[in-house]
């Protein structure tokens, strides 16, 4: 427990519009434990990126309402604490990569002003002068998370100093040592002459360096939980590639935890160590990832991984799971998954599966929640 | 400058703005350089039409069309600029305030709300109709107009910078902010107020314009301020109009001119300011200048280089900076 980097506990979100309710997130519980990157797959709709967004509070409350259950960080529980105490918990607690690298960065700031901020805040939290949180330093524990090492052949200066641009120019006179560290983090993402691209604005880079610019934004901070939202997805397949070496590089490297939500299967099995499964708001499964590509505990799942290419399925024709997602306002009653699945019987119907269990005969840490969940061995 | 040289237009509205602020200046401070006669001193010459000694004339009291022309200049313009100034300050900050904190049910929701309401009242009533009779509720005089003008006019800053705040605000750049520990108020100013700036900048410079037309209206119609003891166009226009645009014509030409440039000047500056505050625009203007590398940036130069070789960090240098030549 003392373990995990972010404990979420029977969480549920409702987006109140109007007089509906939307259930986005129904009843989630998952950890992400220190040092792991656990994963979270799930197709458009099913509430992944709103449990993404609601751990560092970002939603717009309202429309969205957290319903019920606990976001425990650093032993403080999220839900409890007033929004305007809360950035002083981002960035350095918890900070998040989007997946629209197209308008994450401000266009009106050059790359360097958009990472010294972020350099900037970290500083003052570590000085412990934060205006919102005045306390001492964070209880983190760095020694845990050592600064990102930058490797030889990257600290070299690939290009000497020479960029220009006014506010760059009285920026550096005024935080040389921001500047480096600013230098620094391009380098760690892996961009080639940072000197240049420091004195750019965000309309000059490309989707893949505004990303990897995201990136070093985000380690900037030394967070004790990064949450990447489906970094990957805006780009183009190229670029995805470029990108997802690289986050799996730096998860070697900088060995913070990271709650990475994907809907490609593919790019889950390549980082994660842990995987859940979210279905219609809630999560039915969730196992260390080999082994849940391997004997998924959940129709869902089964189905999920046979209707996509990954390096567990490379042969045969892919297969669709029938049906459509289910409206969230009025989820079916039951397993959410009854209308598509293929063994659903009447108790199905009429009782939800009780909340992830540990399956039969499966692993250490695999659960699901279907009330079959030892016949799905048995599925095509 | 390179951006300015881009589009002639902008050229030509910002040396003419240039040029207008250096007259009133220099009318302000050295009158003499300009024109021999003095503010509202009648020369000897009666109604006389345009000739070499007086330009644009003299009025039936004697007074030299040109000179007093010039003498109104340095009056309207910090008039204009005093009503839009203010008006942008206080408009935008309550615009701000109002776009930014509109989550309803809470305090600053509610002052959203009042804040929008009473912007309604005053934008119900023609902009116009409502500065006339609040200057005939006041009377004649300079504080009097200020005051006119200025209660109608910032309303339309409250609802310009809500609305882009509004725009703003949802902006997955925002969101990124805030999730890197940017505090809320850094936020709105760093992040939302920067970025709202670019297009209220713009209305400014085209609103100097606008303002000095609706003061001329209303000294037009008589209830501005009293010429010729305080040189004002649109009071110039109203007193010659009236004592006689038959027989001397050449009287009204000249305030009427005067406006007429200063307005151009400002519209124009205001749509190359558009260009010139947009980075966007602004690289891609300097590069038009300059003929310089604008297809391509350095970054995507380097990114498309990495695809081919697979290994961004493993690549030579592309030192291409702002302004270097094309290769």
């Amino acid at each position: 427990m003392t373990d995990a980097a972010i404990s979420v506990e029977g969480l549920s979100i409702d987006y109140v519009v109007g007089a509906g309710r939307f259930h986005a997130v129904t009843d989630v519980s998952l950890e992400v434990p220190a040092g792991h990157v656990v994963g979270i797959v799930g197709e458009t709709g099913c509430g992944k990126s709103t449990l993404a967004q609601a751990i560092p509070r970002l939603l717009p409350e309202p429309p969205a309402t957290i319903g019920s259950g606990r976001i425990v960080f650093q032993g403080i529980d999220l839900v409890k604490v007033p929004l305007w105490k809360m950035p002083a918990l981002r960035g350095t607690g918890i900070s998040m990569i989007f997946q629209e690298p197209l308008n994450s960065l401000n266009p009106a700031y050059r790359v360097y002003d958009q990472l010294a901020e972020a350099v900037h805040i970290r500083r003052q939290r570590e000085a412990g002068r934060s205006r919102v949180d005045p306390r001492p330093p964070p209880p983190f524990d760095y020694s845990r998370r050592p600064a990102p090492e930058v490797g030889e052949a990257l600290s070299r200066p690939i290009v000497p100093a020479g960029a220009t641009g006014a506010l760059a120019r009285k920026m550096r006179e005024r935080h040389p040592e921001l500047r480096d560290e600013v230098l620094d983090y391009l380098r760690l993402v892996r961009i080639n002459d940072p000197e240049t691209i420091l004195e750019l604005y965000p309309h000059e880079l490309s989707g893949g360096m505004r990303q990897r610019v995201m990136i070093a934004m985000a380690l900037s901070e030394k967070p004790a939980l990064l949450i990447a939202d489906e970094p990957t997805s805006a780009l183009d397949v190229t670029i995805q590639a470029q990108v997802l070496t690289l986050m799996k590089e730096l998860i070697e490297e900088v060995r913070t935890s990271i709650l990475f939500i994907s809907h490609d299967l593919g790019v889950i099995a390549e980082t994660a160590d842990e995987l859940g499964v979210m279905y219609a708001g809630r999560l039915i499964e969730f196992g260390p990832v080999a082994e849940l590509f391997d004997a998924p505990r959940h129709p869902y799942t089964k189905a999920l991984l046979r209707s996509s290419p990954t390096r567990y399925k490379s042969d045969g024709p892919l297969s669709s799971i029938p049906g459509a997602v289910p409206n969230l306002s009025r989820p079916p009653p039951g397993c959410r998954f009854h209308p598509r699945c293929p063994i659903a019987r009447p108790v199905c119907r009429a009782e939800p599966p009780p909340a992830l269990l540990p399956a039969d005969g499966a692993g250490p840490g695999h659960r699901s929640a279907c009330h079959f969940a030892a016949e799905v061995a048995s599925l095509p | 400058m390179r951006v300015l040289r881009a589009n002639p237009l902008t050229l030509v509205g910002f040396v003419l703005v240039a040029v207008i602020v250096l007259v009133a200046v220099v009318i302000t401070v050295a009158p003499h350089l300009l024109t021999p006669y003095g503010s509202d001193a009648p020369t000897t010459a009666y109604g006389q039409a345009p000739s070499w000694a007086h330009p644009f004339g003299t009025d039936s009291g004697g007074l030299d069309i040109y000179s007093e022309v010039l003498y109104a200049l340095p009056f309207d313009l910090v008039i204009a600029f005093a009503i839009a100034g203010i008006a942008l300050v206080v408009g935008g900050a309550l615009g701000l305030v109002a776009g930014f904190w509109d989550r309803p049910g809470t305090a600053s929701g509610v002052a959203s709300v009042v804040i929008l309401r009473i912007t309604d009242v005053f934008l119900s009533f023609p902009s116009l109709i409502l500065a006339l009779a609040i200057a005939v509720s006041l009377g004649r005089g300079v504080w009097q107009l200020i005051v006119a003008v200025l209660l109608t006019w910032w309303p339309y800053y409250v609802r310009l910078v809500r609305g882009e705040t509004l725009a703003i605000k949802h902006l997955p750049y925002v969101t990124a902010a805030r999730a890197a520990g940017v505090t809320e108020g850094r936020i709105v100013l760093r992040h939302v107020l920067r970025n709202v700036l670019e297009p209220v900048i713009v209305y400014f410079s085209l609103d100097i314009g606008t303002v000095l037309v609706t003061l001329s209206t209303i000294g037009y119609v008589g209830l501005g301020v009293n010429y010729p003891i305080t040189p004002e166009w649109g009071s110039m226009i109203a007193t010659y109009a009236t004592a006689g645009i038959t027989t001397d014509p050449w009287t009204v030409f000249a305030p009427g001119a005067a406006i007429f440039v200063t307005v151009l000047a400002f519209s124009l500056l205001g749509d190359g300011l558009r260009d010139v505050l947009d980075p966007r625009s602004r690289r891609v203007l300097a590069g038009a200048g300059t003929g310089g590398p604008t297809s391509t940036s350095p970054a995507e130069r380097q990114e498309e280089a990495a695809e081919v070789s697979g290994e961004a960090g493993e690549l030579p240098a592309v030192p291409l900076g702002e302004g270097s030549p094309a290769p």
